[in-house]
């Protein structure tokens, strides 16, 4: 199979499945803005935590998906989450970050292989495995939190 | 109701359990939570559940292999995936080896609800 390079039907795959996630998680629409390719740093409205989707199979990359702690903390409360504890945002950002990544099997079929998710919280994004090297940032605002999904898979 | 919820993610497990302390469901009894599909294969032998909820994407053993244990060693018990994969070839192999039922995550609370009640009957 040829190398492919992801474009715009796949992607709006992903911003559909944010809007998903958060009208189930509350009710409320994402609003989620046009994708772009990510040139430069990361966006700095999203440092908080980072939740990362190893991929494999037919597809090679990651998923990334980071929040504000405050979004985080919205969506535990939500949940009934009594905690609030750093264990629990780190859960959370990494179980949406899997959902996000899940949904798009709908679209892919199940050659795209989802791995467990990585969680981390610092400023920066953290290293993740590379598909293309030119990586889509899908931008959103829920609640007036700003947070954005990072897609960089290739068809391998 | 012996529930048993197998999920990596924490967050889903305490939702799930929070869920299923629900009156429509009578009593529920959470015999056993389980982070990775090994770990559910040894407590579902010493706990034994009737109802399971499923993750499928985790480490050590994922959903799909610990089905087709489960299946063989408590056959009587009803197992729900609730998964992020939707994709309909997981969904139907989920069902062929031994899942009763098959929740796409993300899930509205009364989605579960339903789930569970469609289960227990």
């Amino acid at each position: 199979m040829m190398k492919r390079e992801i474009g715009a039907a796949d992607i709006e795959v992903f911003s559909n499945a944010i809007c998903e996630y958060f009208e189930a998680a509350s009710g409320e629409l994402a609003q989620v803005r046009s994708a772009y390719l990510l040139e430069g740093e990361y966006p700095e409205l999203w440092s908080g935590y980072h939740g990362v989707i190893p991929v494999h199979g037919s597809f090679v990359g990651s998923v990334c998906f980071s929040a504000p702690k405050p979004l985080l903390t919205h969506v535990l409360m939500l949940m009934g989450d009594k905690s609030f504890s750093e264990a629990s945002h780190l859960d959370l950002v990494g179980e949406i970050a899997n959902t996000l990544s899940g949904q798009a099997r709908k679209h892919f079929g199940e050659t795209l292989c989802i791995n467990p998710p990585l969680a981390f919280n610092g400023k920066h994004k953290p290293v993740s495995p590379k598909g293309t090297g030119k990586p889509y940032a899908i931008p959103f605002t829920w609640r007036n939190y700003e947070a954005g999904l990072v897609v960089d898979l290739i068809v391998a | 109701m012996r529930l048993m919820i197998v999920d990596d993610s924490m967050v889903i497990r305490n939702r799930i359990a929070i869920l299923s302390s629900n009156p429509l469901l009578g009593y529920v009894d959470i015999v056993a939570m389980a982070s990775d599909g090994e770990q559910a294969l040894a407590l579902a032998r010493s706990k034994q559940p009737d109802i399971i909820t499923m993750d499928l994407t985790m480490p050590n053993m994922d959903g799909e292999e610990c089905i087709g244990h489960l299946a063989k060693i408590l056959p009587e018990a009803r197992i729900l995936v609730v998964s992020a994969l939707s994709d309909r070839v997981t969904a139907l192999r989920a069902i062929r080896n031994g899942a009763h039922g098959f929740l796409l995550k993300p899930f509205r609370d009364e989605e579960l609800l339903n789930s569970l009640l469609e289960l227990k009957q």
